[in-house]
């Protein structure tokens, strides 16, 4: 109950900062309206054949933007945990009896609001588009993505209360965000690629969350590319959130 | 509640020690550190930059885990009841700790919160707070907008809003202004007066001597001196006499000889072409030193009697000055360690 309490308390809190700067929901969502705007019509034009088949481009595009999204959303919360660590404020929570495990969440919960808000009204401008939307496929969507932002947004929290230094922080989470997302399949089917694309495609966790979401976005629930999917993204998750919690217990910046 | 310290006693801290790796080599930022601090004094904890104060602190607030070494903090055994101590300890620290981008009520709000208390009672404890250190006229307002001193009020309303029994300030008044440094000291006797103990941490000579009723100085991670500060510069230094002998510079060591033979004198040494002279009482010692070099037909160019201060303690202590030790430049002060860095 106090650990509920408490992470709504600290849920509260990032709300209202998210609030208090609105140009970070601007720039959320001006992001995938941008890649709908300018590359689908691009895809368009190259669709054709089993991959990719013409009349559903959006169907086999959205996916991967709704994951660019809810990556996005969760990477950037490094560097606050830094500013956080700078200006002292999560040494001062640690010397209360607060959770730490709370004080992730928080966080955590405002990454997956962060996605889940555009994401909903990205999905309602590519209905406009000719998004076909299988609703039970597209909450499951969401969900299995809010896992992926949670799982991102642990891992980059830990990643900022280890290094401590914003520069450290973006080199490696650039460093790694590129291939992660490029060998998950985001933006088109890693099946259109050559065979060693597939295997190091295979060897990426994303991979199978992005396979979850186009079976899932495509209105087929019970595929086992969702039960993967879901089992990695969730594993992962919990992963990194074990791995945030370690962080903040530890913490000595 | 079992009790494991006596209640007089605030922090018990025997043989801490804790080191950082700094380039795969450890290096020891608190080495063997005993401590004990009586309930409802200030208890000022001196030393200069990069002697352990701060690690120090963080090992006794629950931040940091020791390499060695125990200690009780409100009665609470720090390494295995953190949350006993968090609950009962206030802690502001150098970085100050308020949200910047919330305001000053809503810090206050959640902090209550945090300590367990219902929403009624952390909004009426935050308005008590608002009055008490007077935020009334900026609590609505995001704290990034706050002068220094503001902010530090509202940092030190927030280390003490669950009524702690033992309130830890990491360099307080670090960055305040005459005035602002006047009144946090102010508050702080306040709070002593209504039975918090304070530990603080300084590296300001005269706000340890000043404003603690107790005071232990730091160097490498070690306790070399503690004591009232009175008795600290009693027992280090007692009283200091400066001589200036009229002959030439290499005449000095004579006349050295000739003074140090003084019972009264406790001991001598050479400093900017003077002699300068610890002794047990200034009015005795004077006529003694006087008649010797009277008797010897030393003429002198000046004598003058120096207050003692705490860096006389340093200074025997050490052999440094508390005023140089800490800088780059200044010799065998110890590294930083990389966890301290952040919070320089």
């Amino acid at each position: 109950m106090t650990f509920a309490l408490q992470s709504g308390l600290f849920f509260r809190r990032k709300l209202l900062e998210t609030l208090r700067q609105p140009v970070w929901i601007i720039t959320g969502l001006s992001t995938p309206l941008l890649y709908l705007a300018l590359f689908e019509p691009l895809l368009r034009s190259v669709a054709g054949g089993p991959s990719l088949p013409a009349g559903q481009v959006l169907n086999v595009f959205l996916p991967g933007i709704l994951a660019l999204m809810a990556v996005g959303a969760g990477m950037g919360a490094g560097w606050v945990v830094i500013w956080e660590l700078d200006s002292g404020v999560i040494e001062r929570l640690r010397v209360t009896p607060a959770s730490r495990f709370a004080l992730l969440l928080g966080a955590v919960l405002r990454d997956v609001a962060m996605f889940v808000v555009p994401g909903i009204v990205v999905i309602g401008i590519a209905i406009g588009f000719g998004f076909i939307a299988h609703w039970v496929g597209l909450a499951l969507i969401f969900v299995l993505l809010a896992l992926l932002t949670a799982a991102c947004s642990a891992t980059s929290a830990s990643l900022g209360i280890r290094l401590k230094q914003i520069g450290s922080l973006a080199a490696v989470v650039t460093g790694v965000q590129l291939p992660l997302t490029l060998l998950s399949g985001i933006l088109l089917p890693l099946s259109l690629g050559p065979d060693w694309l597939r295997v190091l495609g295979h060897l990426n966790p994303m991979y199978y969350t992005v396979q979850a979401a186009r079976d899932l976005a495509a209105g087929t629930i019970t595929t086992a590319a969702v039960g993967t999917g879901f089992l990695v993204t969730g594993a992962a998750a919990a992963l990194a959130m074990w791995w945030g919690t370690r962080g903040y217990q530890r913490a000595m910046a | 509640m079992p009790v494991t310290e006596p209640a007089q006693i605030a922090i018990r801290a025997h043989g801490l020690r804790k080191s950082f790796r700094v380039k795969d080599e450890a290096v020891a930022a608190v080495s063997g550190l005993d401590l004990t601090v009586a309930a409802g004094q200030i208890f000022g904890f001196l030393g200069p930059n990069g002697a352990g104060k701060t690690t120090t602190l963080r090992m006794l607030t629950t931040l940091l885990s020791a390499d060695a070494g125990e200690a009780f903090v409100a009665g609470a055994d720090v390494m295995r009841r953190p949350q006993q101590v968090r609950r009962r300890i206030g802690y502001v620290g150098q970085l100050g700790g308020s949200d910047a981008s919330a305001t000053g009520l809503e810090n206050l709000l959640l902090q209550a919160r945090l300590h367990g208390m219902t929403a009624a009672a952390a909004a009426s404890r935050a308005q008590d707070l608002i009055n008490l250190f007077d935020l009334g006229a900026f609590a609505g307002r995001i704290v990034r907008s706050y002068s220094g001193g503001q902010r530090r009020r509202l940092e030190v309303a927030l280390g003490i809003l669950h009524h702690p029994q033992v309130l830890f300030l990491d360099e307080p008044t670090t960055g305040l202004d005459p005035q602002n440094r006047a009144n946090l000291w102010d508050q702080v006797r306040q709070l002593r007066d209504g039975g918090t103990t304070v530990f603080l941490t300084t590296h300001y000579l005269d706000e340890a001597d000043q404003l603690s009723d107790r005071l232990a100085i730091i160097d490498c991670g070690r306790v070399i001196a503690e004591g009232t500060p009175a008795q600290l510069k009693q027992r280090y230094s007692g009283d200091t006499v400066s001589i200036t002998p009229a002959g030439p510079p290499d005449s000095l060591p004579a006349v050295e000889r000739e003074l140090a033979g003084i019972p009264l004198v406790v001991s001598t040494r050479i400093q900017d072409g003077s002699i300068r002279l610890a002794v047990t009482d200034a009015t005795p010692a004077l006529a003694a030193i006087f008649a010797v070099l009277d008797a010897k037909g030393i003429a002198i160019r000046a004598a003058a009697l120096a207050q003692p201060s705490l860096d006389d303690v340093f200074l025997h202590e050490t052999g440094r000055s508390l005023r140089d030790a800490g800088s780059p430049a200044s010799g065998p002060a110890t590294p930083r360690p990389a966890g301290e860095q952040v919070a320089a």
